[in-house]
């Protein structure tokens, strides 16, 4: 699952955000941001990519670099999200 | 609020859990400011900061917050009649309380097809560029999007905010999102574009008039919109322009549901622009009698004139233009300039004006057939129906403070 997770994520990574060029692919804990590979339009892009391809209801509280500024949080808040969305959702 | 934190999140899987903890503490101790950030609406004692974010991110200004800028700003997004408690304006705020995101959101009630439609026009969207925080305007951005209206539109969106609302299905409005330009005097015109970035060519506006003068004589249908004796124009008190502009407005199949005294209200918010002139309000009359309708545009001699709204029964914007043009000549315009709505476009096209992109105008709505309205150009919107009217755009703010 994990791995699949991660797959997903750099292959939408490397084709949105790296066009391609999987030279510059960010180390699993780089921060997406310091790499200069996203924006805030690229947040939105990858926010709904994420609820498309893996059926999650992402809440606005929870579009902070904690969950998706480098691929390891990506893929753990995937992880966190299908499997306890409850606890994620700010109140 | 409570903010999800990295306590919550789960190991990948259980393999890999030491390791994914020790990155995640890694990634945790990188997270910058807005980590602990939150979106909400904004509040009487959020002004003061939007306000110096405001002077920061569109004046380029540092320095003492103009305190008419804050009333301001309170007045027109927390204290307008017509506001909505559920539409309203937001504010990013970071973990240590500070105030480094906004998003202005006006409410715009539509009328279309016998229903009444909530409306919301979003505006001002500003996030403080030193804390190199872009998830602050995503989230501000989608988190207005989110909200209850039925009809969520953005007049004059530059190319990140566009991105945002196309990542988020949002849809330009190409018809609408064009700034038109009539050249009245091309030498003036010339030194007054080349002015906004070298000001010193503004003491050389005399050189170009004997140059307009010769051009006007060699090429007058050009340069001169035609006179058209039955058309006339004539001054117009705020009363009747609102009672006009509804009637007139109305005939489109979408179209703003202002009330009377919203709209009375906005023209008057219009009337002060001190960056772009003197605001001028006429009706346009045939046989001097029957409206057929209006232009609102400032205006001052030697610079472009600033159009923000120009109203016409069906068939009769050309008229109207032409009364515009004449109007402008005469107060020394170099040229007259507004947004593109699209039953001006062909009036437009005949009458010598170019047309050029600067910011887009989009709508999002959740039920798509309120979309087509606006992408067939059957619906009214940009000027009065968006954000231009409001003193934030063209008014200077900062004079308050420096006396100038």
């Amino acid at each position: 699952m994990s791995q699949s997770i991660e797959k997903d994520v750099r292959d939408f990574i490397l084709e949105n955000f790296l066009f391609g060029d999987e030279s510059r692919m960010p180390d699993v804990t780089e921060s997406l941001l310091e790499a200069d590979l996203i924006d805030s339009t690229g947040i939105l892009e990858l926010v709904a990519y994420l609820e498309q391809h893996f059926g999650l209801a992402i809440a606005d509280a929870e579009i902070v670099p904690a969950n998706l500024d480098s691929i390891a949080s990506i893929c753990a808040f995937v992880t966190a999200k299908s499997k306890a969305p409850a606890k994620l959702v700010a109140a | 609020m409570t903010i999800p934190t990295m306590n919550l999140l789960v190991p990948i899987d259980a393999e890999s859990g030491a390791k994914a903890a020790r990155l995640l503490a890694a990634a945790e101790h990188d997270a910058p400011k807005s980590a602990g950030g939150h979106v909400r609406a904004a509040k009487a004692s959020d002004m003061e900061q939007v306000a110096r974010l405001f002077m920061r991110v569109f004046e380029k200004q540092e320095g003492p917050v103009p305190p008419s800028l804050t009333a301001y700003l309170a007045q027109l997004f927390l204290d307008a009649p017509e506001r909505d408690p559920e539409i309203t304006a937001k504010v990013h705020v970071r973990g240590d309380g500070v105030v480094n995101g906004f998003i202005g959101v006006l409410p715009l009630p539509f009328r279309h097809a016998g229903r009444d439609l909530r409306g919301a026009v979003c505006g001002s969207l500003m996030v403080d560029e030193r804390d190199g925080d872009p998830f602050a305007g995503a989230r501000l951005m989608r988190s207005f999007l989110s909200g209850p209206q039925d009809i969520s539109l953005s007049e004059t969106a530059n190319p990140v905010s566009e991105g945002m609302w196309r990542k988020l299905r949002g849809t330009i409005l190409p018809a609408y999102s064009l700034e038109w330009v009539r050249v009245l005097r091309p030498a003036g015109f010339a030194l007054e574009v080349a002015r906004r970035s070298v000001p010193a060519f503004g003491a050389m506006r005399g050189v170009a008039k004997p140059f307009d003068a010769l051009a006007r004589r060699v090429a007058p249908g050009v340069l001169r919109a035609p006179e058209n004796p039955s058309a006339q124009d004539r001054e117009i008190g705020i009363e009747e322009l609102a009672e006009l502009i509804q009637r007139i407005v109305a005939k489109t199949p979408m179209h703003p549901a202002w009330s009377t005294t919203a709209l009375r209200r906005m023209i008057e918010n219009a009337s002060h622009k001190s960056r772009y002139g003197t605001f001028i309000a006429r009706a346009v009359t045939v046989r001097g009698a029957t409206p057929i309708g209006a232009f609102l545009y400032h205006v001052e001699r030697g610079r472009i004139a600033h159009v923000l709204q120009v109203v016409a029964l069906p068939g009769q914007a050309g008229a109207v233009l032409d009364r515009l043009f004449l109007h402008a000549e005469e107060l020394g315009a170099v040229a007259v300039r507004g947004r593109s709505q699209p039953f001006l476009l062909d009036a437009l096209l005949t009458r010598n004006c170019f047309h050029v992109h600067r910011a887009s105008s989009l709508v999002h709505a959740r039920d798509e057939s309120l979309i087509e309205p606006f992408l067939s150009g059957r619906a009214f919107f940009n000027g009065l129906a968006g954000d231009s009217w409001t003193r934030l755009v063209g008014d200077d703010f900062a004079k308050d403070v420096t006396g100038a």
